[in-house]
């Protein structure tokens, strides 16, 4: 006798719609939507992952863009990070576009999309620091029909995916000042973050937002740092801040994401920590110094 | 050994900021032949996607393997039970130790340390203990995890240091091997003194094809197995000692190599499938996953080394003190190589008149060690270099200056009182890559330009960038040493126009049958030369490293080629009353030096094929005494290298922007090769001074994959600019040739290290250099 066979029974739908592509998922609970696959395909071919079904979500044309909604983008869970990282959508959502753009090499980013990037959440995924600093809302699309959670909600696990549900869109507000996206990593070619930072001004509500990825299992947002440095900023003027207090910024930042060990007594940091406590502080006040330059 | 025309030395040294444009040797104007850059014959299909490598191995009705691996570094194996497994649907057999009929241990160097599978205790994370056939792989894979194994966890043995006193991990004990090196006046002291601890991580091989093999069940009993092998007559003697099969009954054949900077788990492959070839009486296949492979194979020995230079007011050396630790993982494999290497060039290219080391080998429960380029001799060039720079700081001296002060030359004793024969033309090289054109600073309008450490989209911020310039010298051994039996045979024949040649010597990408064919058109002056495929019906040509095959089997092939050229010449010189001398071979005719003869290589064939043997065996070496002192190499290989590195002192990113070479080649065989083959170790070496570290915490690894160990990218590499490529010849070696691939492995990672300690001024006594170790404060403004 074989074992050969079993690899045969798998099926793969490819929806045209998000209402066919719900319906697939409740006709058959055990398949499992796959959008660039390059998260998904890993696992599978590692062996971690034998997905009984797969629901492409690759046809599904009306989630593959944007579209505008009461000063938000309403972005499709299936924009890559080649789409993202064009100039028309940098001049939307500059932050974004820069994360698309350093979120692996070419081949990756042509395949690999947003919601795949949310969904994976992993510490490292390099949208998730711009859109817990953009305060971004995703869409879910279930049998139920559609809910909106914040995106932070749903990477602390507050409020996860449920069962049978996809990840439409993501409500991103359109703030129209300076944005940027700083990441560092251990080679100059394509990497996993180290450490990275999305910073936001906004000035309508005369905020500054930052988050901090790769530190810890989700972005880290510092308010307490985001509020003393927006009552610094002068925001009906130049809108500028003098090297030192950039420089404290960037140290406040670091210090709330990767804070001293409570008892004094459990002795230093290890200087790997130590380091990458500076890699934020350097990558924070950068990214200040860029968004107000 | 060679022709009269190699014994002239013929030192080409390209301007200092000339081109890297070789220029070719002598009348080689034609586009074959020794001096060409004759494309390689694999390129076509490896470029294409279409060179058979040995995960595409096929057999009908094939069965998969699948191996268990410990997933611990060291635990007492209590009980193994494979019934489970056994039982399942499509699984055909589970072998264990228990089933090897033959030797139950098998390693290199007559070190049989290593047991097949083991039964007793695992030594280290991924260790075979059993191998299942079943007629689909993920059965295979699902069926070694039913085997149920019972183990008692035991402390792992992961700092070397420790492997002293800890009790042994094996039978054998826990030292591999210690060489004392005393040479000179223990009493020496110096005005000035430096000391320094270095430490090197483990660098893994990466080769990028799938490690795969394929086992065939003969008729006689016997079985085939069809292996990337390097070496594969030592292979097949492994496999048939431990199927208890005599050697001719077992055949290994060489399939496309995935790439070899080192050793492949080679025998760990084809003993479990040759095991379960002649257990099923099915072909066997085995396609290691990425995970596997990290754990299996040799891995760079991970060094810890510390140093203490002596040296006069002036800078020259008086005394170098060393005592270098590595860590071989549980296995002796060629640990023992390693540390001979380590020892006599602990101090490097230099001229020292009192050396004392103290070199171990232990064993751990760490990834194992092994074969990987440039062993030993690159750990210890790390360290040395980075004292030279130590020394250069205290005497306010450049360091460029301190190293020419001290550089050896031709006729200087070794620290293993063996005297440099051969060419060491360390001076030059050093004034080369000195000399050469610093490349520009990115000027302010070209920020956009410049890639800034840290990549593309990277965060890196010009004003925190510093620039480093930093300096290497090195060098490595050629050949097996410590009297290793050096030797190849090789087949030429020649009928009609084209010839065949037949060398065991595998192809493991270093351009070997291209060199064959290049040293046949040479010397027979035949266009179409095929080189066959090895495998162990041919006789043995030892192991694909240290460059060996360029030398001993390309010697063979020489020599075997100037035989068959003595036999198709002899009748026509009778009949013309001339000498064999007085002729000429070039693109297919033969010609006498008057012109009066002129006829072609087939009509002078007749229809006969004529056919000759040779083997090339250089000069014996010995093994180092009881304090280190013996003659144990052939030849050696230097290099000097300069690096110029940014580093954003801030992040401590790195980018290494150019390494300026200079290399010792004796005479370039092929330009476009040589050129590649630096280009390659140059990148390897940058990967393992900026990010190449298999982490192994409490001996576990714990990324196994791609992801998680990051090997130089495009943009990592740096640009790579030959300044100098000595052509010095080597009278000993055939065409008077040195080996070029590992040397800049040895030297590169050095010079990283140097300049990033220029550009920070930080000690960098780490390799990898982590991020911490780059940062400093900045200077200035
Ligand atoms: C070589 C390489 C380099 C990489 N480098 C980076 C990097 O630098 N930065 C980075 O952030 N990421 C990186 N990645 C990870 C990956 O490319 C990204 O996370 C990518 O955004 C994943 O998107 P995808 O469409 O390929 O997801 P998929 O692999 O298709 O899916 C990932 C997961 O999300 C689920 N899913 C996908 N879409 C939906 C949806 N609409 N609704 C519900 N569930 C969904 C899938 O079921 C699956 O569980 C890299 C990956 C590789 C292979």
């Amino acid at each position: 006798m074989t074992t050969y066979a079993r690899q045969t029974g798998r099926t793969v739908t490819l929806p045209a719609s998000l209402d066919e592509a719900v319906a697939a998922l409740e006709a058959m609970p055990a398949a499992v939507p796959v959008a660039g696959g390059t998260d998904l395909m890993a696992a599978v071919n590692s062996g971690l992952l034998r997905p009984a079904g797969l629901v492409g979500l690759g046809r599904i044309s009306e989630i593959r863009g944007w579209q505008y909604a009461d000063g938000n983008a309403l972005l499709g869970a299936g924009l890559t990070h080649a789409r993202m990282g064009r100039p028309d959508f940098a001049a939307l959502i500059p932050a974004l576009a820069a994360a698309a753009r350093a979120a692996g090499p070419p081949q990756i980013r042509n395949a690999g999309t947003l919601g795949g990037n949310i969904v994976t959440a992993a510490p490292t995924g390099d949208a998730l620091p711009v859109l817990a600093a953009l305060e971004a809302t995703v869409v879910l699309a279930g049998p139920e029909g559609s809910r909106e959670v914040p995106v932070s909600h749903l990477l602390t696990g507050m409020d996860p995916l449920r069962p049978g549900e996809l990840l439409a869109f993501v409500r991103a507000p359109l703030l129209h000042a300076p944005q940027t996206f700083l990441k560092a990593t251990g080679r100059t070619g394509p990497g996993r973050a180290a450490a990275s930072v999305a910073l936001v001004l906004d000035p309508a509500r005369r905020g500054v937002r930052i988050a901090v990825g790769a530190v810890a299992p989700m972005p880290l947002r510092p308010l307490e740092a985001e509020a003393w440095v927006a009552g610094l900023i002068d925001w009906d003027g130049a809108r500028t801040l003098d090297p030192e207090a950039c420089t404290a910024f960037g140290e406040y930042v670091a210090m709330s994401c990767i804070p001293d060990p409570p008892d004094p007594a459990e002795g230093e940091l290890p200087p790997a920590v130590l380091h990458l406590r500076r890699t934020v502080a350097a990558l924070s006040r950068r990214a200040l110094g860029r968004a107000l330059s | 050994m060679t022709g009269p025309d190699a014994a002239t030395a013929t030192p080409s040294l390209a301007g200092p900021a000339a081109p890297a444009d070789p220029p070719a040797e002598g009348a080689e104007d034609s586009r074959h032949g020794l001096g060409s850059s004759l494309p390689r014959t694999d390129a076509e299909a490896k470029t294409k996607g279409v060179f058979p490598y040995a995960a595409d191995l096929w057999a009908e009705g094939l069965l998969w393997a699948a191996v268990l691996r410990s997933p611990h570094p060291h635990a007492r194996i209590l009980s193994l039970d494979t019934a489970a497994a056994a039982a399942m649907p499509g699984v055909h057999a589970v072998v264990t130790h228990a089933d090897v009929p033959g030797e139950t241990t098998h390693g290199r160097r007559s070190t049989a340390d290593r047991p097949v599978f083991a039964h007793d205790v695992v030594r280290f994370h991924g260790e075979p203990i059993a191998a299942v056939a079943a007629d689909h792989p993920d059965t295979a894979r699902l069926a070694a995890a039913a085997i149920a194994v019972e183990y008692e966890v035991l402390p792992p043995v992961t700092d070397p240091e420790k492997a002293f006193s800890a009790d042994p991990l094996h039978p054998d004990g826990n030292l591999i091997r210690h060489i004392p090196l005393r040479h000179g006046d223990p009493d020496a002291v110096g005005d000035i003194v430096v000391e320094g601890l270095y430490r090197v991580g483990r660098q893994d091989p990466a080769p990028v094809g799938a490690e795969a093999g394929l086992a065939v069940p003969r008729q006689d009993g016997g079985v085939e197995l069809y292996l990337a092998s390097t070496d594969p007559h030592a292979d097949r003697d492994t496999a048939a000692a431990c199927l208890a099969l005599e050697t001719d009954r077992v055949k290994v054949v060489v399939t496309g190599v995935p790439g070899a900077m080192g050793d492949r788990e080679d025998a760990g492959f084809g003993l479990p499938l040759g095991l379960l070839a002649l257990r099923t009486g099915c072909p066997v296949k085995l396609v290691a996953t990425r995970e596997e492979s990290f754990l299996g194979h040799a891995h760079r020995h991970p060094a810890l080394l510390r140093y203490r230079h002596h040296a006069d007011g002036e800078g020259r050396l008086v005394k170098v003190e060393a005592q270098l630790l590595l860590d071989a993982g549980a296995y002796a494999d060629t640990s023992s190589d390693a540390l001979a290497a380590a020892v006599a060039f602990a101090a490097g290219p230099y001229v020292v008149p009192n050396v004392f080391v103290e070199g171990w080998a232990v064993r751990t429960n760490n990834p194992p060690s092994g074969h990987v380029r440039g062993e030993g001799a690159m750990q210890v060039c790390s360290a040395y270099e980075g004292q030279m720079d130590k020394l250069a700081a205290r005497l306010g001296l450049d360091p460029a200056e301190l190293r020419m002060r001290n550089v050896m030359a031709t006729g200087d004793p070794l620290p293993t009182g063996q005297t440099v024969t051969c060419p060491a033309p360390v001076g030059e090289l050093l004034k080369a890559v000195r000399d050469a054109e610093l490349p520009p600073l990115p000027s302010a309008d070209d920020e956009e330009e410049w890639l800034l450490p840290g990549g593309l989209e990277g965060s890196g911020e010009p004003g925190a960038v510093r620039r480093g310039v930093g300096y290497a010298l090195g060098m490595v051994h050629m050949l097996g040493a410590e009297g290793h039996d050096e030797v190849s045979t090789a087949t030429v024949k020649v009928l009609g126009g084209s010839a065949t040649v037949i060398c065991a010597a595998v192809e493991t990408g270093q351009g070997f049958t291209t060199l064959a064919r290049q040293i046949v058109q040479e010397v027979l002056g035949v266009e179409d030369v095929t080189v066959s495929a090895a495998d162990t019906d041919q006789p043995p040509a030892g192991p694909s490293a240290r460059g060996r095959h360029t030398w001993v089997s390309g010697g063979a092939v020489e020599r075997a080629a100037k035989m068959v050229r003595t036999q198709l010449l002899q009748p026509l010189a009778a009949k013309f009353g001339m000498s064999v001398e007085l002729l000429s071979i070039a693109d297919g005719k033969i010609t006498s030096y008057d012109g009066v003869l002129s006829t072609t290589v087939a009509e002078a064939l007749d229809g006969k094929e004529l056919w000759a043997t040779a083997q090339c065996r250089p000069h014996p070496t010995e093994p180092l005494d009881e304090n280190g002192q013996g003659d144990a190499f052939v030849g050696l290989a230097f290099a000097a290298i300069r690096a110029v590195v940014d580093v954003d002192i801030e992040l401590g990113t790195v980018r290494v922007v150019e390494m300026a070479v200079a290399q010792d080649v004796g005479r370039q065989l092929n330009p476009a090769q040589v050129a590649a083959r630096i280009e390659a170790g140059v990148t390897q070496g940058v990967g393992m001074a900026l990010m190449e570290d298999l982490r192994a915490p409490r001996g576990v690894i714990k990324r196994p994959s791609l992801t998680g160990y990051a090997l130089p990218t495009a943009l990592d590499a740096p640009r790579v600019r030959i300044v100098a490529l000595l052509e010095e010849r080597d009278v000993v070696a055939p065409f008077g040739a040195k080996a070029v691939s590992a040397i800049p492995v040895v030297v590169s990672p050095a010079a990283v290290a140097s300049a990033v300690r220029a550009a920070t001024g930080r000690p960098v006594g780490r390799l990898p250099i982590r991020p911490q170790a780059a940062v400093a404060r900045p200077t200035g403004a």
